[in-house]
């Protein structure tokens, strides 16, 4: 009898912590609606943001705008933890879903959710290819929410000392033109760049860079992704493949943290390129803020990916530029009323001076329409504005990798960054990944 | 107690006492876990309609290579943090019973890292070993602390043994001390008198007796070294190079991060019978060695 006793608590109590780690079943209850709507008074909606970085400022924007009107009211949906599609589908499962979704790469398993909002008026301002990711069949299902890029961020300062003279970007075309210009900022005392080694940074931004510059022709790049899942590609003796690890070696040899480069932290590297500690840092425009508390003075800019020796080559004067999050629209569990309201919240966040001031000088995003009144003064956003001025952008097809993709490619390269692989072995793991793809 | 011999009787002693926790038993746990059961036999995306696709979700799982490098990872760890934990909670369980002064002071001691939150206690390491230990370790010429041991898959691995032992060693020296203070002093007099060592006595008669305390002990270590996810996430968020992706956490990671709700739901069932097997072994192996005084 006691030893069944005990037998059946540890049981018990195995049950217990495993339906944790193993629950979110999917018995939504039949609650309340998304709250119906009657007569004349204002429409709740609500909003799930995705994107942490921003949410003190949106959660000020929202209280503005509940201010600013009586016939909608806006309440967000905190992510509290859990990551966004984690989130998502509990809502939808507990037939609670948000009015506004942000919403990034699950938008293909989320499109028949999502209201067709191509007759927008902001579809028209949108910058160009901003809407290709958003568009299925012919509907626009997103709102661009920023643009955000990425590159090899550099203080000027720095590059202005080590070049005797004002450092032009345009001057840096090709993987030597890359060397030379480390060299010149070692000789100057100064660690050429440091590598922030987390596996979004070089699996998702990184590895965009090999497949984005494959053909400047947005159907022959994306022939390449599918013939690289399809396995016919030969990644080892592919042109751009070895151009792009020829600029990693670079990146790898005058790292600042070259001896223990998977030590190196997110958090330090803005404070090295803003203290003189680092000339370049490879990341994107959203660590600006950072910088901008370390250095607010400071002149920074972005340099493209080189790669290959050849200047003309599509990718050596290019950054890649592109949407990563929409504003998606429920249109299962909300009711008409609801869906008006959401379009014009998101109408006001974009057309609005007041909702332009928020996105550009309190979220710091780069606006992906061409008719913003209010546009982002500081020296980073500027440079990717002058990219995006002269069609220099490469897009994110990163958006397109599944979604253990840049965790398995950011492996391979952490793991190149230590030796424990060489270059034919990141082609492999590259390969063997996308072969479990097809 | 209650000898209700009616029908009536009987189901009110049952609404009394039983009812309420058989309602939250049903709802919490085991719809839940049926729930999920019947989630492995689909290929539900967490969203939208789905289909029956019996057991291809099983098939994906157990044909994946990283789930059993996960999987043989966590047992190192099983391994290693269970003998650390138990062996180091039983030696402080024995001095701080010693009769020590102060020995209150150091039971508290002991007993506080398994009050600070997996995640906090997370953070808190990953300081020591990125800054601390590397900073004593360049200033003193130290090779094993000059570089981060986070950053290196063999010592990010000794980092959570480290971690976890030092969280769980606390809490079993509570219960070693429970056992130690349950033993009868007739006994340990007995035994002077015959002339028994310290060592004798400890081997013959304090841990023959201490068996109980044994199998709770082994068993909240094993089960919690099997599921540990916080400190886990905090510490070393699986890396470098998803090396140390604990069992959880890649359970976690296939269903919300890489959104494959079929086979992460079918690794997590594939665990719960391993786990349930070792602990239901474990526990009946050590109810053979108890003994009465």
């Amino acid at each position: 009898m006691k030893k069944w006793m005990s037998l059946s608590i540890a049981l018990a109590l195995v049950v217990t912590v495993l339906s944790a780690c193993g629950g979110n079943g999917k018995e939504g209850n039949e609650g309340q609606g998304a709250g119906g709507n009657a007569g004349g008074k204002a429409v709740d909606i609500t909003v799930l943001v995705g994107k942490e970085e921003i949410a003190k400022p949106f959660e000020a924007m929202v209280k503005d705008y509940n201010a600013s009107q009586d016939k909608a009211k806006v309440t967000i949906i905190p992510l509290s933890g859990a990551n966004g599609y984690e989130r998502m589908t509990t809502l939808y499962a507990a037939n609670n879903a948000p009015t506004v979704i942000s919403i990034g790469q699950e938008m293909p398993l989320m499109k028949d959710k999502l209201l067709d909002l191509t007759n927008e008026e902001w579809v028209k301002n949108a910058s160009a290819g901003t809407l290709d990711y958003a568009t299925f069949d012919g509907k626009v299902l997103g709102m661009p929410m920023s643009v955000e890029a990425f590159g090899f961020i550099y203080n000027k300062a720095i590059l202005d000392k080590a070049t005797g003279g004002s450092f032009d970007p345009a001057t840096i075309k090709t993987i030597d033109d890359l060397k030379a210009l480390f060299e010149k900022v070692q000789a100057s005392g100064v660690a050429p760049i440091t590598v922030t080694p987390i596996d979004w940074s070089l699996g998702a931004h990184f590895s965009n860079i090999l497949f984005t510059t494959q053909s400047q022709d947005r159907d022959a790049r994306h022939k390449f992704l599918e013939d690289v899942s399809a396995g016919s590609v030969d990644l080892a003796n592919n042109a751009v493949f070895n151009g792009w690890m020829d600029t990693f070696d670079l990146m790898k040899q005058y790292n600042t943290a070259k001896d223990a480069p998977l030590a190196a932290q997110y958090d330090e590297a803005p404070l090295l390129l803003a203290d003189g500690g680092a000339a370049m840092w490879f990341m994107g425009n959203w660590a600006y803020p950072q910088i901008k508390e370390a250095d607010p003075d400071g002149e920074y800019g972005f340099l493209p990916v080189p790669i290959s020796n050849n200047a003309d080559d599509y990718g050596n004067s290019q950054i890649s530029a592109s949407v990563s999050l929409y504003w998606g629209i429920d249109k299962e569990q909300s009711t008409p009323e609801e869906q008006a309201a959401a379009k014009d919240f998101l109408n006001w966040m974009i057309g609005s001076a007041e909702g332009q001031d928020y996105y550009v000088n309190q979220f710091s995003a780069i606006p992906a329409f061409s008719n913003f009144q209010v546009q982002p003064e500081d020296s980073l956003s500027q440079s990717v504005l002058y990219y995006m001025d002269k069609q220099q952008t490469l897009e994110w097809m990163n958006l397109y990798f599944p979604p253990d993709g840049f965790p398995t490619m950011g492996a391979a390269l952490q793991k190149y960054l230590t030796g424990a692989l060489d270059r034919d072995g990141v082609a492999k793991e590259f390969e063997n990944y996308w072969k479990t793809k097809k | 107690m209650y000898n209700e011999k009616t029908w009536i009787g009987k189901l009110k002693v049952f609404g009394l006492f039983a009812a309420i926790p058989l309602f939250a038993f049903t709802t919490v746990i085991i719809v839940p876990f049926l729930a999920g059961l019947f989630m492995t036999l689909t290929n539900w995306q967490g969203t939208g309609s789905f289909e029956f696709t019996g057991l291809s979700n099983y098939v994906t799982a157990l044909q994946d290579a990283i789930f059993w490098d996960s999987m043989w990872l966590t047992i190192r760890y099983v391994f290693f943090t269970l003998i650390l934990t138990n062996v180091i909670g039983f030696a402080l369980a024995l001095i701080v019973t010693s009769g020590l002064r102060s020995q209150n002071f150091f039971r508290a001691g002991f007993f506080t890292p398994n009050l600070i939150g997996g995640i906090i206690l997370g953070f808190v390491w990953q300081f020591i070993f990125t800054k601390v230990l590397v900073y004593v370790g360049t200033e003193l010429h130290l090779g094993i602390f000059s570089s981060s041991w986070l950053a290196d898959p063999g010592t990010a691995f000794w980092s959570l043994v480290v971690v976890g032992v030092w969280q769980n060693a606390g809490y079993m020296m509570l219960i070693y001390i429970a056992g130690l203070t349950g033993i009868s002093e007739s006994l340990t007099e007995a035994a002077n008198l015959d002339g028994a060592g310290y060592f004798r006595q400890l081997i013959s008669i304090r841990i023959p007796l201490m068996v109980p305390a044994f199998t709770i002990s082994l068993f909240l270590t094993l089960q919690r070294s099997f599921m540990v996810y916080d400190t886990n996430l905090s510490l070393t968020k699986g890396g470098p190079f998803r090396s140390t992706e604990m069992i959880a956490m890649h359970v976690y990671n296939e269903a919300f991060v890489y959104q494959n709700y079929g086979p992460g739901q079918a690794k997590a069932f594939v665990l719960f019978l391993i786990v349930a097997l070792i602990a239901i072994l474990q526990v009946r192996a050590m109810k053979k060695v108890e003994v009465e005084a």
